[in-house]
């Protein structure tokens, strides 16, 4: 066994794995600063009252910045070894998947119990435009026949 | 034998085994979380209307509670920088910051939650409720389970024999990711329920 090796060997073995990811103190202390006020824009941004899919994506995008931050400075992602980046892949598409079949499963739903105007139903056929609603709806009720005079009795 | 042995010679992946069991952990957990926010986005889709979070919840709280994490994430990183220079006194100081700052999240919930269930507010109450109890709840026990982590790695430091084991700093690495987790969880649970 070679000197290297053998070195190798009688070093600790978490020692050597964490010698990639030596502590940057300065910059822990950077990316504190700008999680803090990456809380404060999101916070500030939702007093705004913005429309529900801007404010949405705008809290998404913000958020998303703050765990990446964390995620690759703070649990050393950046420069992490390429095995832990493929079981976060493998997750992240599963997590992914998972999210959009739920998802789109209850949009379907949605789209399924919502009424759709008739002439939506059957674009071809240049349906009338009266919703499904209107085309089930009972005839309003009649109105109370007028009061006749009586007739004599028959004879 | 290759390089890769070399680098670290527990393992064939250059990974130590109790590092790869934690991000392994960390993906169950994952999967976990995505099925939560999923029955949000599902639940909040299939709902006729959605409270805004500035008047159904405690904005301010949850705003403090949110620096009281983030700061926890700087403190334990920095108990990380100080187990592996071999600071002992450093390393307890910072963890013991990062415990204080863990009982602060959870003494601010309790507020936050005690004054919800004052005005009759219940899991029962509405959907968002139900959600917002069930989401919070469970990132609750998470940090409960890191204070008796990070309790448990505190004592152990104060014994010699502990920073002679050459998997201690491991120990500390695994603490802090999953700690760092519970952070970003919650990075996403605050403006999902009390801006959005």
């Amino acid at each position: 066994m070679s000197k290297k090796i053998k070195a190798a060997h009688d070093a600790p073995a978490e020692r050597s794995a964490h010698d990639d990811h030596r502590p940057d103190v300065g910059l822990y202390i950077k990316v504190f600063a700008a999680l803090m006020v990456l809380t404060l824009v999101t916070v500030a941004v939702s007093k705004l009252h913005l429309p529900r899919p801007q404010a949405i994506a705008l809290g998404l995008a913000v958020a998303l910045v703050k765990a990446s931050l964390v995620g690759g400075i703070f649990m050393h992602l950046w420069g992490e070894k390429k095995l832990i980046h493929k079981f976060l892949y493998v997750t992240g598409a599963f997590a992914f998947l998972f999210v959009i079949t739920m998802t789109d499963g209850a949009l379907l739903v949605k789209k399924m119990t919502q009424r759709m105007p008739v002439a939506d139903q059957h674009p071809d056929e240049g349906g009338e435009k009266v919703s499904v609603s209107e085309a089930v709806a009972l005839p309003p009720p009649a109105a109370p026949a007028p009061k006749t005079a009586k007739k004599g009795k028959a004879k | 034998m290759n390089a890769i042995i070399m680098d670290n010679p527990d393992t064939h992946s250059g990974i130590s085994n109790a590092k790869l069991g934690v991000w392994l952990f960390l993906a169950s957990e994952v999967m976990l979380f995505a099925t939560l926010f999923t029955s949000y986005i599902v639940l909040r889709m299939g709902a006729t209307s959605w409270p805004w979070g500035w008047d159904a919840l405690n904005v301010p709280l949850a705003t403090l509670n949110t620096a009281i994490l983030i700061s926890s994430s700087v403190t334990i990183v920095m108990a990380y920088a100080k187990a592996y220079d071999k600071d002992k006194n450093g390393f307890q100081l910072w963890m013991a910051a990062t415990l204080a700052l863990s009982f602060a999240f959870l003494v601010v919930k309790a507020f936050e939650y005690g004054h919800e269930f004052k005005l009759g507010i219940a899991p029962s109450t509405s959907v968002f409720y139900a959600v917002y109890f069930t989401m919070t709840g469970l990132h609750g026990i998470h940090i409960l389970g890191g204070i008796i982590v990070n309790t448990g790695l505190l004592y152990m430091s104060t014994k010699d024999e502990h920073w002679e084991h050459p998997l201690f700093l491991g120990r500390v690495e695994g603490a802090g990711l999953y700690w760092h987790f519970v952070d970003i969880v919650w990075i996403f649970l605050f403006p999902a329920l009390y801006l959005l």
